[in-house]
């Protein structure tokens, strides 16, 4: 009996190796996204850029598909909200929790802001959200104006440091040295200009 | 920008973010210890408080707002994770507020009609509506202030809840300074105290606790 019972249900591979971290037991249960999130909020920069890689097609699929009548550019613009949202919010998700729901709840919010911003009622139902198609992101050579004018806005500090991390690629240490800032510094400003960009494009869009 | 580089920026930017339990706790466990320590030194404790303490009426002064208090905010607490709802918390807080209007109806009912104004207003109703509301304020902005690292889906909720917690607490530590024991009195003037630390909650939360 045992033995079919074992045969039936066999125990995973890693199951020793599992069972002494409960974190990875929780993210294998779970989904692998919650296992990368767990790396990367200990700190791992690698886990977490694969983390957004790979949620941002699904985020994406559920933008576009709930976003029907807004048009692409835009339509990227909510998912990039959403994005910096996950970013910002992540210290809200608990790590002994499934991933899924927090990540949905993030973004029905997130849509459901945009089409107030637009002046249309979303009546979007959370299990709606749970098996769209990931889509990938649109040759856009245009970068949108909207969010290139929410750069502007931020200070002249800010916005040379978000660049240098996000459109050179550079590390704090590396545009620590360029600004003659310490590493430090570079990784609270970056951290500030990220927090302000988000609020200026929730405000505009409210 | 191209979403691309946006990944690619919040990759770099891995200052960690502490939890929001942690953060609420952070800010306002001190507050309320900050204000309770004020209460004591610029107000001082009633002469009485340990007899207060033991009379099963008056003990409802600190009984009921400390419930209120406890109970709004567990509901604070969910509520700033985005997949979470006040749900079944819900349910303590508006049986605390109905037992409270009940009472109030009791005892109003067991007066003549004349006396319900003289009772209620007892020596010091207007300091008690000014001191509840201000004692509030603190710990009051310091739940907002942690709340804004939290991603409620419904931020003027979340802004009366912790309004109410804040309101009730506040209402608990004025209660160590004040002297009127009928429950016509701090049933109204508490009751209402806290009613308008909500309503500043609410507000609040509309305005800085939008994401």
């Amino acid at each position: 009996m045992r033995r079919a019972l074992q045969k039936k249900y066999p125990k995973p591979v890693s199951y020793r190796r599992v069972g002494a971290n409960r974190q990875m037991n929780m993210s294998i249960n779970d989904n692998p996204w919650a296992g990368l999130l767990c790396a990367a909020m200990a700190g791992d920069k690698t886990a977490y850029a694969r983390f957004l890689h790979e949620v941002a097609p699904v985020i994406r699929g559920i933008v576009r598909a709930k976003g029907a009548g807004i048009d692409t550019s835009e339509q990227e613009d909510i998912v990039q909200n959403i994005l910096l949202a996950i970013h910002l919010k992540r210290g809200t998700w608990r790590q002994d929790q499934p991933l899924r729901p927090w990540l949905y709840a993030i973004a029905r919010y997130k849509i459901v802001d945009a089409f107030r911003a637009r002046g249309r009622r979303v009546h979007l139902p959370i299990e709606d959200v749970q098996d769209v198609l990931p889509a990938p992101e649109r040759a856009d050579p245009f970068e949108h104006r909207d969010a290139l004018k929410t750069i502007a806005q931020l200070d002249p500090r800010s916005a040379e440091i978000l660049r240098r991390a996000a459109l050179q690629g550079e590390s704090p240490a590396e545009t620590g040295q360029c600004l003659n800032m310490s590493e430090g510094a570079v990784r609270v400003a970056l951290h500030r200009a990220l927090t302000r960009l988000a609020a200026l494009r929730t405000r505009e869009s409210i | 920008m191209r979403t691309e580089d946006l990944i690619i920026a919040m990759a770099a930017d891995n200052l960690s973010s502490p939890s929001i339990g942690t953060l609420i706790m952070r800010r306002f466990l001190p507050s309320i210890a900050l204000v309770v320590l004020a209460v004591l030194v610029v107000l001082g404790p009633r002469s009485d408080l340990a007899v207060a303490l033991t009379a099963p009426v008056t003990a409802m002064k600190y009984l009921l707002p400390l419930a209120l208090a406890l109970f709004a905010g567990m509901a604070v607490f969910c509520r700033a994770r985005p997949e979470q709802r006040a749900g079944r918390l819900i349910w303590p807080i508006a049986l605390i507020c109905a037992l409270a209007a009940i009472w109030l109806a009791a005892t109003m009912a067991k007066m003549p009609a004349t006396d319900w104004w003289p009772t209620a207003r007892g020596q010091s109703w207007r300091f008690c509506l000014i001191a509840i509301p201000l004692i509030a304020l603190i710990p009051l902005a310091g739940l907002i202030a942690a709340l804004r690292k939290g991603a409620s889906t419904a931020p003027m909720r979340s802004g009366a809840l912790a309004g109410l917690t804040a309101g009730a607490a506040a209402a608990a530590i004025y209660a160590l300074h004040c002297t009127e024991d009928s429950p016509l009195f701090f049933l109204c003037w508490y009751g209402l105290g806290i009613l308008v630390v909500t309503v500043i909650g609410a507000l609040a939360g509309r305005r800085w606790l939008r994401w």
